[in-house]
């Protein structure tokens, strides 16, 4: 096979992609509900961390009357220690924790694209030291790193959160997408748009990027799932000050507070976030699933 | 052309130079993760070490004695330049020196984490072996079902265990097992009202208190397992040897242990992996069910601004994930003969 | 089943065996209404492109087809055996290794790359209960010593040890060494160097004789048909097309595709231009005729009453032609094809999505 036979097919390939791109993913939606209660689930968290903090006023009234109450249609899931309504602290307290998941996303994706790019592209020496780096991040534990780091920083905004998280978090990507530009490059992707000429910058622009999207696409929601895991987690662990609203935050008083696992009382203040936890894998779960379907040609067929 | 490897002695080799290789990164890695504590420990705001020697001063010390004390106490040194005390730092670990442990006054940070360990250990191993042996027979049934109901719901099952954090699974068993249904103790090791020891009650009541830490780190780490079983039978199920068994005639049970074999081999790189996220994860199973491991202690130390026991702490449970790592390694080295073999393996 | 330890070659009638693929479109045919005898102690050759059902037709006599595929019609009766289509469960089981020995392709893997060869030799034989495993140990070294390898070393090694055309000969030692008289080489030579290829050909043939063997050698290389086989059966879109002694039909095909096949072969000597492909694609499971004759799509010498009419199937001695124009002589299909494509050898694997894969 000879390059000029490879390229035009390829291109061909890509444009008919676009145009069915829509169809397709109707009808892969139509084909499984559950994919649609994903995308559902998934808007609906979205419209939750923008919109949702408006509805409520700056600070959260509280009913000094009813605290610990049981559920009831004022208060869906009770109310917390101070009788604040439970409901109201998920909505508010999701902006912090979807914000710090997006930052952290995007933070993974484009370093571990870039890397996992480079190194695939270029291989040789700058792909073994960086796989060797990227081998060492893989390996030290995230978690009790995170932990020591924050004796000396606190992460109080979102935004600084999820770029502790990204700068922690890339290494998978990195080894995934260079996974991928290696096997695209043993395809004679790579060789044949060298034969036509092709600038290094169109190469990975043009031809590699574009058929590794949606991979990098569900890795990016996948990163977005792990972030929001981490940093309630850290916040639950309660070796953070409490800075903001923040599901971690009522996890933590929740448990060593109103001694959820001991009392049925504090139970509702406990399910409410790790409800809105679930929900949200599930959303994304189903949604990359979908995704799944929509560019693996192969899984349609079966 | 490859011809006839000679496995023999070359084999013995290509399996210690992997072992070797395994050490030197394991090395590099500790050096990396000391490093990281050494820096954070002389950059906490307030510098508490050198707190400590200029109080101890102040109180009348003479500042040999006091450069003394404080390093015993912290395993650092409080003066001397960055560099120096790096150095002193090192020394001290490389004589497994790590100090001395604040919250527990009097023992050195060593100790204390040797005690811990085994709260970490025990339970992290029951719970990977309890979840990789289910997850794996799941994971068969679910790749051989695989156009079935039961399949698909072992499959889903398993990507939305796969998909929870640990936390959430812990506190959803703690919620259900300790408030709603109180039939399982809330937190602990075992009752106190037990001597510790060989006897029925205190043996009875560690497996009782151990039950939903291990069950969490099972289900935790189950998801992956079902996951990965099934999408690797269903690859060596398309494989050609496997039909050419059964055109020789083989018998069903063979031809099952030839695919059971084939597919569990890949799913030891997945082991390590999974070791070092639970160590990772026992810091919150173990905060959940107050249990004393080391992800506990880790917590402790800094809340309780004992920073020789963090770095301490921090630095075990590295050295437990490296450790995890190699052995995974060279179990697969076992049983792949293309590794053993030390040719151009897959 | 008991095992009958005579030692004369088996022969084979396959009669009107059909096989289906269920696939979303129903249920397709793979093979359709094959008629096709292996007479004992000869070599019988299949010919045809990817997605022609030759490999369906190999694994029918094992009652082996994949799903979704099955045998939806007809019978295979192997003498000592029975008809195999009936067979099921252990007794099946029992007539692969036993009866028919399969060799696989060659560049594909056929053994378990986790387990050294000589520990899956002692699996196959107590699979089949063999009690003197030593005495099977023995025949396999000395088979394989026989084929021209060290049989000690070769059973000490795993498959990554072993080159292209041992692995090969490893296949047909496995295939033998339970003493099946009646021996199945699925595209033996397929992705073996040039001198490999002739070495495994000449085993072939010479165990062949040796053990007074029936063997089946399915191929898409008319070079290796025209090098081991006594008979010679072509087939095209599931069908047998054509079929009779090798020399003959080499020597003066009478079908149109035979014809197309053997100008498709480029010459050591002479004009390279003047080896022509068949214009067109050989047809895929979905895109098979359902009515007429398979062919006509591509065939030079086309007539209205192949879109309706199944090809007549004619009977001349040994040989068996089906087409309609079979007996109008061979000038009417020396026309040169219109569309001139790639030069290959043989007849070609054209990436097709048939049942080759399944």
């Amino acid at each position: 096979m000879t390059a000029t036979t490879i390229m035009p097919e390829a291109r061909t390939a890509s444009a008919t992609l676009r145009r069915n791109f829509w169809r397709g993913v109707w009808r892969v939606m139509k084909r499984k509900p559950s994919r649609m209660v994903g995308v559902v689930i998934m808007a609906g968290f979205a419209f939750m961390g923008i919109f949702g903090p408006m509805l409520y006023p700056e600070r959260l009234p509280r009913d000094t009357s009813a605290l610990y109450a049981a559920p009831s249609w004022a208060h869906p899931f009770g109310t917390d220690f101070e009788g604040t309504d439970v409901l109201a602290l998920v909505v508010t307290g999701s902006r912090y924790v979807l914000l710090t998941g997006l930052v952290t996303a995007v933070i993974t994706v484009v370093l571990g694209a870039g890397i996992g790019l480079f190194a695939g592209f270029r291989r040789g020496r700058w792909d073994s030291v960086l796989m060797r780096i990227t081998d060492m991040k893989l390996t030290i534990p995230g978690l009790p790193l995170l932990l020591v780091l924050s004796t000396i920083w606190k992460f109080t905004s979102a935004i600084e959160m999820g770029l502790v998280l990204g700068l922690l978090g890339w290494g998978g990507v990195a080894r995934a997408v260079r996974a991928q530009t290696l096997s695209l490059r043993e395809r004679g992707f790579v060789e044949a748009a060298r034969g036509l000429g092709l600038s290094t910058t169109h190469i990975i622009g043009k031809e590699l990027l574009p058929s590794m999207a949606p991979y990098i696409a569900m890795n990016m929601l996948i990163a977005v799932t792990g972030a929001v895991y981490a940093q309630v987690g850290l916040f639950f662990l309660g070796v953070l000050p409490f800075e903001a609203n923040n599901w971690g935050v009522m996890l933590n008083l929740a448990v060593f507070g109103g001694g959820a696992l001991t009392t049925t009382a504090a139970l509702p203040y406990l399910l409410a976030p790790l409800l809105a936890i679930l929900l949200l894998t599930l959303g994304i779960v189903l949604v990359v699933d979908a995704m799944d379907e929509i560019f693996n040609p192969r899984l349609r067929e079966e | 052309m490859t011809l006839i490897g000679v496995p023999g002695r070359s084999g013995v080799i290509a399996v210690a130079r992997r072992l070797a290789g395994h050490l030197a990164r394991g090395l590099v890695m500790i050096l990396v993760v000391t490093t990281i504590s050494f820096l954070i420990i002389r950059n906490i705001p307030g510098d508490p070490m050198a707190a400590k020697y200029e109080k101890l001063v102040e109180q009348g010390m003479s500042p040999e004695a006091a450069q003394q004390a404080v390093n015993v106490l912290y395993g650092f040194m409080p003066t001397g330049s960055m560099w120096e005390q790096y150095l002193d730092y090192m020394k001290g670990l490389a004589r497994l020196d790590l100090g001395q442990s604040l919250t527990v006054p009097g023992t050195g940070v060593s100790t204390v984490l040797m005690s811990a360990a085994k709260w970490t250990l025990i339970p992290v191993l029951a719970g990977t072996l309890l979840s990789f042996l289910v997850g794996i027979i799941l994971g068969v049934y679910a790749a051989i079902k695989r156009q079935g109901k039961l399949g698909d719901l072992l499959a889903i099952s398993g990507s939305l265990l796969h998909g929870v954090p640990q936390y959430v699974l812990a506190l959803l068993l703690g919620a259900i097992f300790t408030t709603l249904i109180p039939i399982l103790p809330a937190g602990g090791t075992a009752d106190i009202m037990f001597e510790p020891g060989f006897n029925a009650g205190y043996i009875g009541s560690l497996v009782q208190h151990a039950t939903l830490p291990v069950v969490t780190y099972a289900l935790a780490s189950y998801g992956g397992w079902i996951l990965a079983m099934k999408s690797s039978v269903v690859t060596v199920l398309g494989d050609d040897f496997i039909l050419a068994a059964e055109l020789r005639g083989m018998k069903r049970s063979i031809i099952f242990r030839y695919i059971a074999r084939n597919a569990i081999l890949p799913l030891f790189t997945i082991l390590a992996l999974s070791l070092g996220l639970l160590f990772g994860g026992a810091i919150f199973i173990e905060r959940i069910f107050n249990y004393p491991g080391l992800g506990l202690m880790l917590i402790d130390s800094i809340t309780g601004r004992d920073y020789a026991l963090m770095g301490g702490a921090f630095l075990l449970i590295t050295v437990a994930i490296i450790i995890a790592n190699i052995a995974a390694d060279l179990l697969y080295t076992v049983i792949d003969p293309r590794v053993r073999s030390g040719g151009e393996a897959a | 089943m008991s095992v009958t330890s005579d030692k004369r070659a088996p022969g084979v009638r396959i009669s009107d065996l059909s096989v289906v693929y269920r696939t979303p479109a129903g249920e397709l045919p793979a093979v359709r209404g094959i008629d096709l005898e292996l007479v004992p102690g000869t070599i019988t050759g299949v010919v045809g492109e990817s997605g022609s059902g030759k490999s369906t037709l190999a694994l029918s006599l094992l009652n082996a087809v994949q799903p979704p595929g099955r045998i939806s019609a007809g019978s295979v009766e192997i003498d000592g055996l029975g008809d195999v289509v009936a067979l099921g469960g252990d007794d099946l089981r029992r007539a692969r290794g036993r009866h028919v020995g399969y060799v696989f392709q060659a560049a594909q893997s056929s053994l378990n790359p986790l387990k050294t060869v000589g520990k899956q030799l002692l699996d196959l034989g107590r699979s089949h209960d063999v009690e003197d495993l030593p005495g099977l140990v023995k025949e396999a070294r000395s088979l394989l010593d026989r084929m021209g390898m060290d049989g000690a070393r070769v059973l000490d090694s795993h498959q990554h040890e072993l080159s292209g055309g041992m692995r090969q000969r490893v296949g047909i030692m496995l295939a033998l060494v339970l003493n099946a008289h009646l021996v199945v080489l699925d595209e033996p030579t397929t992705a073996l160097d040039m001198i490999t290829q002739a070495t495994i050909l000449r085993i072939i043939r010479e165990v062949h004789e040796e053990r007074g063997l029936t063997t089946l050698v399915i191929t898409h290389d008319l070079g290796v048909v025209a090098e081991v086989a006594d008979r010679l059966a072509v087939m095209y879109g599931g069908r047998v097309v054509e079929q009779g002694p090798t020399r003959e039909v080499l020597g003066d095909p009478r079908h149109p595709y035979t014809r197309g096949l053997l100008q498709a072969i480029p010459r050591l000597v002479g004009d390279i231009d003047e080896a022509r492909a068949l214009p067109g694609r050989p047809p895929t499971l979905g895109t098979i005729p359902a009515d007429g004759c398979v062919f006509r799509e591509r065939c030079a010498v086309r007539m209205d009453v192949c879109e309706t009419g199944e090809p007549p199937v004619l009977t001349q001695g040994p040989r068996i032609v089906a087409c309609h124009a079979a007996d109008m002589g061979p000038e009417a299909v020396t026309e040169p094809a219109k569309e001139r494509q790639t030069v290959t050898a043989g007849v070609g694997d054209t990436p097709t999505t048939g049942e080759e894969q399944a």
